[in-house]
């Protein structure tokens, strides 16, 4: 190339030399271009990839009336994933989705607790564990009556274990 | 103000008159690789003959067994129900049969990462290229070192009562002890056994542990993930 | 008789002007010519045009290299074919395995074929590693190559594991469940990258799309690109390593 020593990049009047010739000057700035798209490429297909819109079943459900649960009893909500259990104290909802992998636990009456399938954690009906790989009890739901005297359980709403609902 | 190259980039098609520069010979060479060794054959036809081989024996016994065998399909998916026990593919088994002793985060994610990270690097670990056996030099230091390793890995398998992990650990850890008691001169095998480098062991008790925990966890695992033999038929 | 009348049929066939425009070379009956028949040909000029004794034996290799390939080549043409008759969709795409099974002739057998397949070369591709390990085939100046074949396992066991869910049985649908919930207890970037995964929360249709495309496309699209570089840096490195105790021999004769 031309530039190899004897013809000196000519300098702009009344600068400095200074450390960054022309050359890596614009370098730098086509490396940022180049770097500042691939960025915002990224985030677009970020953007992208995460959908706006679910059609995933709703958090929040009705669990029909309190006359339904038996004192002292462990009701699995199927279509739910929740045991709605009523004890003297009152009402409480625990999610039937294991905390380990997520996997669906069962009720098992005969041992009277909630085992999982998939690595072998065990809880008791409030949720506690009692053995097993799960790294945390299974979370209590917001659990509520509605005007027209029905149990309604929001899902998104994780509350105290000690909370129960009185009817 | 160009320097003029000592050679012509020549264009006519008569080779004679312009020769073509097609490579350069350098006295250093660029790439790090070692002279030919032993006697060479052509690739076409003999490599050529024995890779045809090789994939029409490939292709047939591929077919004979999907003929035999049939790809399992349960039911149609259902969320709501977990079938017991719950089953990754049996490659994964393995990390399934770690994630029932270890939280998510150690067995899912911790180990698997770190696995794949040793395997990055083990070509750029410039120690002992030469292969030295572990007990060539340094007996005593050398013993000491494996013998806390030892210790510490089964104190904390049993913390977890990793039992189906500590158990092929301590297999593999007994025949390392084994081999330090042979002498020179031995059989052949047991001459094997003893000149063996370090990361011939740990790829040995890595790939024993994978072995046993993806068998246990494919044959040896039932409902809720409790302890089955196989032979009383719970499984399949 | 029958096999001179063949020979000449060839020799005719070969000195035609389309056998010529399409191999430019004279029968390989000369080292030069059987030299041309690798290296001027593009789908056999990533293999060197000579090779080693040594790594011509079976013991060298065990062929396990060649048959995840050749196990690789199986699974895209099976699969391509399984594609025709596949929806990813829910419930479409276990219906699609039923008709496979009951409605399309040879249906089963193409995916049973394919399933086999891709359980062996999760075996073949382990056990290459394996035994590129206990060969030292990582040692320098191969050792790049070995960083591209752990790529290369780490492909084939996510093609494996996003074609599990692709049947959408029991079997699949837990088996991911499971799967993306290990992801999930990574700190800070598990959650956006279960949800990113899957489009979603659940492992639903979003989430049989996305596996969909990662199985038939992308992934295998990167698993071609560096199978490529793989073969390629074979020739570079200097061919198949040789077993270590054979080149020491080797090389204390010419001294």
């Amino acid at each position: 190339m031309s530039e190899s020593g004897k013809s000196p990049a000519p300098k702009p009047l009344g600068a400095q030399p200074t450390g960054t010739s022309r050359r890596d000057f614009l370098n730098e700035v086509a490396v940022g271009a180049l770097g500042i798209a691939g960025l915002g490429a990224v985030v677009i297909t970020y953007r992208y990839l995460s959908p706006n819109v679910l059609f995933e079943p709703s958090p929040t459900f009705r669990a029909g009336g309190p006359d339904l649960y038996p004192v002292n009893s462990v009701t699995y909500l199927h279509e739910q994933q929740v045991y709605i259990v009523r004890t003297e104290q009152g009402f409480y909802a625990v999610s039937a989705v294991c905390t380990h992998l997520g996997c669906i636990t069962q009720w098992k009456p005969d041992a009277n607790q909630i085992a999982c399938p998939c690595h072998g954690s065990k809880f008791r009906s409030d949720g506690t564990k009692i053995e097993g790989p799960a790294p945390r009890p299974l979370p209590h739901f917001s659990i509520t009556l509605t005007a027209d005297g029905e149990l309604m359980v929001n899902k998104l709403e994780t509350v105290k274990p000690s909370q129960t609902l009185r009817v | 103000m160009e320097k003029k190259n000592n050679y012509e980039a020549g264009l006519g098609s008569d080779a004679v008159k312009n020769p073509q520069r097609i490579v350069f010979i350098t006295k250093k060479t660029s790439a790090k690789v070692k002279g030919d060794v032993g006697p060479q054959w052509m690739s076409y036809p003999h490599l050529l003959l024995r890779e045809s081989v090789a994939f029409q024996i490939m292709v047939i016994v591929l077919v004979a067994i999907a003929l035999l065998w049939d790809a399992p399909l349960e039911q149609l998916a259902d969320p709501l129900l977990t079938p017991n026990p719950a089953k990754a593919p049996w490659y994964f088994l393995g990390l399934q049969e770690l994630l029932h002793y270890f939280p998510p985060l150690v067995a899912g994610i911790i180990i698997p990462t770190l696995v794949v990270l040793a395997l990055i690097v083990i070509p750029y670990f410039d120690v002992n290229v030469q292969g030295e056996p572990l007990w060539a030099a340094n007996r005593a230091r050398h013993l000491r070192i494996f013998l806390s390793t030892l210790v510490a890995l089964v104190i904390l398998l049993a913390i977890f009562r990793a039992w189906t992990v500590l158990a092929p650990s301590l297999a593999v850890g007994g025949l390392l002890l084994f081999s330090f008691f042979l002498k020179p001169g031995g059989r052949p095998r047991m001459e094997f056994l003893r000149t063996r480098p370090v990361s011939w062991w740990v790829m040995t008790w890595f790939i024993t542990v994978s072995v046993v925990l993806t068998l246990v966890g494919t044959f040896f695992r039932g409902p809720g993930w409790s302890w089955v033999w196989p032979w009383r038929g719970h499984v399949f | 008789m029958a096999t001179t009348s063949l020979d000449h049929a060839l020799e005719r066939l070969r000195s035609t002007r389309v056998w010529k425009s399409i191999f430019r070379r004279d029968p390989a009956h000369t080292n030069r010519t059987r030299s041309l028949a690798i290296f001027g040909n593009f789908f056999l000029h990533a293999l060197p045009a000579k090779v080693r004794q040594q790594s011509l034996r079976v013991r060298a290799t065990y062929y396990l290299g060649s048959a995840t390939f050749f196990l690789f080549a199986v699974l895209t043409i099976t699969g391509i074919l399984l594609m025709l008759y596949y929806h990813p969709a829910v419930p479409q795409a276990y219906r699609d395995m039923k008709d496979l099974r009951f409605v399309v002739s040879n249906g089963v057998f193409l995916r049973n074929l394919h399933r086999l397949a891709a359980q062996a070369m999760v075996v073949a591709v382990f056990w290459h590693m394996f035994h590129v390990f206990y060969r030292g085939g990582y040692r320098p100046p191969r050792e790049f190559n070995w960083v591209v074949g752990v790529g290369l396992l780490l492909i084939t066991l996510f093609l494996s594991y996003t074609g599990y869910l692709l049947p959408w049985d029991q079997l699949a649908f837990w088996a991911i469940t499971v799967g993306t919930n290990i992801i999930s207890a990574m700190p800070a970037l598990g959650k956006p990258i279960r949800f990113l995964l899957l489009g979603g929360n659940l492992v639903g249709e979003n989430a049989l799309l996305r596996f969909y495309v990662l199985h038939c496309v992308i992934l295998p699209l990167v698993a071609v690109v560096l199978i490529g570089v793989h073969f390629w840096r074979v020739q570079k490195d200097g061919g198949l390593s040789v077993q270590q105790k054979v080149e020491e021999e080797e090389g204390g004769k010419e001294e």
